[in-house]
């Protein structure tokens, strides 16, 4: 059956290392001790089958209720009924004296010999919770057995009795587990191919918003897609709710690929979880800068909480930045946001006036004080910033800018020092609105361009700047000296063994040589006692 | 936009999308095929009928959630087998004796 196929897949993965191999060695302890748990109950029934086959019919009439059982059974002889008048007794302790008389009178009386052998074979435990099962059958093992067999299936006062009680349990309320799972899988199903549908939908009116021609990527990069080509798709599912969108040929960066992570819509069971722990559909922006358009800056933006959380756990930010304290006299972000910079100068420059107009504004009643001092920021972005002539509508601007919408900025995150591969890296974390509403977060997608610009003209300031480079040599020189750590550590260890390894097979090659020593040893010991032996003797 | 000296689109600079490899182990786990399997384990060994049906039911959210056709492949199906496995021993009584006992 399926047991076989089942039994030769493991055998053939255990011959690769491979990571579910675990898996596998669970899936066979279960399949053995199924089989052993099958083969029991067989070898069982043949130890019941030798003499006492009432306990299979038992089985067969009802497994629940053996006194009941007991009742239906047809009485087998007549001798026997005194047995079987009372279920209680019948159930433990030896079988009445009565039975062993009736033994000796229905088998045959001139043979005393059978009688006193099922005698001496009965067996007190072996017996015990059997309802009904007189010795006098053992004297005529298999006819008795077909007898009651038959008899039992063909009494047709038993026969409607043992259907209904077979058939009484089969109302709606016993299958309440089976009707329970197969709806709870088909909702699954449905739900599969409509969640489905409706992440595409997002990721579509996404991509067709800002990723067609005349749109706001298509405007800034080359080249849009993940293909070769032009024609190419713009988007890449990776999974059923995640999709990924690239972009590349623009100054200063290499490329840009942007990570959609939908809400588990097609999984009903985390659509179930995400109504107890709602979730956002979320936006990734990931900018590989150019090596030589990213100067030192470390800066992130985002919500007080999660910045403290950024700052201890990602690394660059737990190195070289910490949070900056909203300076004073001058616009600064919303009372929610917070910034964790690598420099109050680089934070200062990074939150640049277009970026509070655009979007992290201060809330109402903040007046609009010195924007002189911090026009040198503007600067950068004055110039030639590609929506310095957009549309207006992109810095218009009221005050409650950052309540209306900054709700779905998550975070920001522009590093010259990221962990992996790239390290010059800007992360934007962005909330997807409903596919309707996707124009509520153009000033978000704004954003990445413009700090692409922003960056890559950026400049620090002679002062700031060997302050930071200060800064990245003593985090490379730890940085170097934990890899030569390591590296030495390792040269130990390595060396540490190897003589281990010598010294082991040094013990095993020498353990005859040290046993023709010891004997050496021993031989000398004794030559050295016996001159003195001989001196104490002479003496 | 409105002058090409201001475009920043570089085509000349353009590199096509190269998916950046990753590791199996860097994948999220497949929690729910994890369940499933120990789901139907359960299920198969001390004939469960809930427990089978969970596992077919883990298992199916964890084909749903599938992304890497070969490795969690193998697993999904193993507990879906375990899972059919559970049930078919409890509802056709493929086992000797014991079968209508839940």
């Amino acid at each position: 059956m399926a047991k076989h196929s089942f039994s030769l897949s493991p055998l053939s993965s255990f011959l690769l290392p491979r990571g579910d191999t675990l898996f596998y060695l669970i899936a066979l302890f279960s399949i053995l001790s199924l089989l052993l748990h099958h083969l029991s109950p067989v070898s069982a029934e043949h130890r019941h089958f030798e003499g006492f086959d009432a306990d299979d019919i038992d089985d067969f009439v009802d497994p629940d209720e053996p006194i009941s059982a007991a009742q239906n059974l047809p009485p087998p002889l007549p001798t026997t009924t005194l047995s079987v008048s009372d279920p209680v007794e019948s159930h433990h302790g030896p079988p009445p004296p009565p039975s062993d008389s009736a033994t000796q009178v229905t088998s045959q009386p001139s043979d005393p010999k059978p009688a006193s052998m099922s005698f001496e074979e009965w067996d007190e435990d072996e017996f015990e919770g059997i309802p009904q099962s007189p010795p006098s059958d053992s004297a005529l093992i298999t006819e008795s057995a077909t007898e009651t067999y038959t008899s039992s299936e063909s009494d047709p006062g038993l026969k409607p009795e043992l259907e209904l009680e077979s058939e009484r349990p089969r109302s709606i309320s016993d299958y309440t587990v089976e009707i329970v799972c197969v709806s709870f899988l088909i909702m699954f199903v449905i739900n599969y191919f409509t969640g489905k549908k409706e992440n595409e939908n997002v990721a579509l009116a996404w991509a067709s918003k800002f990723a067609t021609i005349d749109s706001i990527f298509d405007k800034n990069f080359s080249l849009l897609g993940v293909g070769e080509t032009d024609d190419s798709p713009l988007l890449l599912k990776e999974g059923q709710n995640v999709f990924k969108f690239y972009a590349s040929g623009r100054r200063f960066c290499q490329g840009l690929l942007a990570t959609m992570e939908l809400k588990s819509r097609h999984d009903l069971i985390s659509r179930l979880y995400n109504m107890v722990v709602p979730c956002k559909d979320e936006i990734t922006f990931e900018v590989y800068m150019n090596d030589d358009a990213m100067d030192h800056v470390v800066v992130a933006v985002a919500k007080k909480k999660l910045a403290k959380t950024m700052q201890k756990e990602i690394t660059d930010l737990q190195r070289f930045a910490s949070v900056v304290s909203p300076p004073s006299g001058r616009k600064w972000i919303a009372d929610e946001l917070a910034v964790v910079a690598e420099s109050k100068e680089v934070a200062g420059d990074m939150i640049s006036e277009t970026v509070l107009d655009q979007l992290l504004n201060c809330h109402s009643g903040v007046l609009y004080a010195s924007g002189d001092l911090y026009l040198a920021a503007m600067e950068v972005s004055n110039s030639d910033c590609w929506w310095s002539n957009a549309t207006p509508v992109l810095k218009v601007f009221g005050d409650k800018a950052y309540e209306k919408f900054g709700k779905g900025f998550i975070s920001m995150h522009l590093s010259d020092q990221h962990q992996g591969s790239h390290k010059k890296m800007l992360v934007f974390k962005f909330a997807i609105p409903d596919a309707k509403n996707m124009a509520d977060m153009t000033r978000l997608v704004a954003l990445v361009p413009y700090y692409i610009d922003l960056i890559g003209r950026y400049k620090l300031s002679s002062h700031a700047r060997t302050k930071t480079e200060g800064a990245r040599m003593k985090v490379a020189q730890e940085i170097y000296k934990e890899l030569q750590n390591a590296r030495q550590e390792a040269l130990q260890r390595k060396k540490a063994e190897q003589r281990k390894k010598i010294e082991e097979t040094e013990a095993k090659l020498s353990a005859e040589a040290l046993r023709k020593k010891e004997a050496k040893e021993r031989a000398r010991q004794m030559k050295k006692a016996m001159p003195k032996m001989k001196m104490t003797r002479a003496g | 936009m409105s002058s090409p000296a201001n475009d920043p689109r570089q085509p000349s600079t353009a590199k096509p999308y190269k998916p950046s490899p990753v590791a199996p182990q860097d994948l999220p786990i497949d929690y729910s095929g994890f369940i499933a399997v120990i789901f139907g384990v359960f299920g198969a060994m001390f004939r469960y009928k809930i427990c089978s049906w969970l596992a077919i039911i883990f298992s199916a959210q964890s084909l749903a959630n599938m992304r890497n056709m070969e490795t969690d492949l193998k697993q999904i199906s193993m507990a879906m087998m375990f899972g059919i496995m559970g049930l078919m021993t409890n509802y056709l009584g493929v086992g000797p004796r014991g079968s209508k006992k839940t």
